[in-house]
């Protein structure tokens, strides 16, 4: 990937996070880690959640060396911002009918954790033979459910971060890195 | 090994991440001084642009489109499907830039153009990684094209046979025996 610094004035970033190269890297020892966990497996259904994980999905489902159909699911909240139940409108279902295949979430970040548990809930309901997570970023401190991560590419702490999915306001999501915001960005706008 | 249904490579995937880094650095020289929202149509189009918007150099918004054929059959000559999931955000008054996987027909393709200029966007683009140019059956004007490919059965890089093969990071051609 070429230095894209150039993209956004460099005033908008405080400094990058997580580089190409290291998401790289670690992608590469996530997929050889869902590969060997599901070498027996004949039917992997790896669901994307949008937009956010649609970057670390390509990198991901190309490195890994099984079989496997990719999905993707696109949600939204109800009114303003998340509630504390996590229900989200889902604005685009699953393709196919997951009952009894084995299902990982991709997500790219996971914050609260209410999105993610709301998921993994709503698709248990519909009977699929296994179910994990895989998500590139979690931010601990932020948590205020449990939630079972099967599979983390790095925990980060509880900054604003762009780029490799991640967005604010549409923007800055195809950063070949993570990169933390700066407050004045989102502090003008909010 | 999925490889192993691989009858030969028709696009590697350096060819392909050469090609992309050109791509980028036209659209960006071409998108210079505007912000392009750009549309992608899933599934198969996820890949190439997950690699194509790394290389953009200038800020740009991605949105995303599912379609269906009409009641499981094949898209007809109209090209009309029926969209899944539409755009979260308006593309009025935007620069809109489409991005496919394949144009064969081009009747898809073709109907989602026409269908975009109807929302009154200041401009729209085609950008395709594959071009089958003895598939088409209706002109669609293609502005960005990654490769022109002869009309083989090929699959990967976000290209399926049966929802398999999309992961490949090269496009091949698939070995007859397996969809014949």
């Amino acid at each position: 990937m070429p230095d894209l610094a150039d993209r956004f004035s460099s005033d908008d970033i405080e400094r990058v996070l997580i580089d190409a190269a290291t998401i790289e890297r670690r992608v590469d020892e996530m997929a050889r880690q869902v590969s060997a966990d599901f070498a027996g497996v004949d039917q992997l259904m790896v669901v994307g959640v949008l937009k956010g994980a649609f970057i670390f999905m390509a990198d991901l489902c190309r490195r890994l060396t099984i079989r496997h159909h990719v999905d993707f699911i696109a949600l939204s909240s109800y009114g303003r911002g998340a509630t504390t139940s996590g229900v989200v409108r889902m604005m685009m279902d699953l393709k196919t009918n997951i009952e009894g295949s084995h299902v990982l979430i991709v997500e790219d970040i996971v914050d609260s954790g209410y999105t993610l548990d709301y998921l993994l809930r709503n698709l248990s309901t519909r009977n699929p033979a296994s179910l994990r997570s895989c998500v590139l970023l979690s931010k601990p401190e932020r948590r205020q459910v449990e939630v079972r991560i099967d599979y983390l590419g790095f925990e980060i702490p509880d900054v604003w971060v762009v780029g490799y999915g991640l967005d604010y306001a549409d923007t800055y999501r195809t950063l070949p890195y993570i990169a933390e915001l700066k407050a004045r960005i989102y502090q003008q706008r909010a | 090994m999925l490889e192993d249904d691989i009858a030969k490579t028709l696009v590697s995937e350096q060819q392909i991440q050469r090609r992309i880094a050109e791509l980028g650095q036209q659209i960006s020289a071409d998108y210079s001084d505007r912000i392009p929202f750009i549309v992608a149509v899933l599934k198969g189009a996820y890949v190439f642009l997950a690699d194509l918007c790394r290389h953009l150099r200038m800020p740009h918004e991605v949105h995303f489109m599912a379609i269906s054929s009409y009641g499981g059959r094949a898209i007809q000559s109209s090209g009309v499907v029926r969209i899944l999931m539409d755009l979260p955000a308006s593309p009025e008054g935007r620069h809109v830039l489409v991005v496919e996987d394949i144009v064969d027909s081009g009747r898809t393709l073709d109907y989602i153009l026409r269908n975009l200029q109807t929302r009154n966007p200041a401009s729209v683009r085609a950008c395709t990684l594959l071009s089958k140019p003895t598939r088409r059956e209706i002109p669609v004007p293609l502005d960005y094209v990654g490769f022109e490919i002869p009309d083989e059965f090929v699959v990967g890089y976000g290209l399926d046979f049966d929802e398999h093969y999309r992961n490949l990071p090269f496009i091949g051609v698939l070995k007859p025996e397996l969809y014949e």
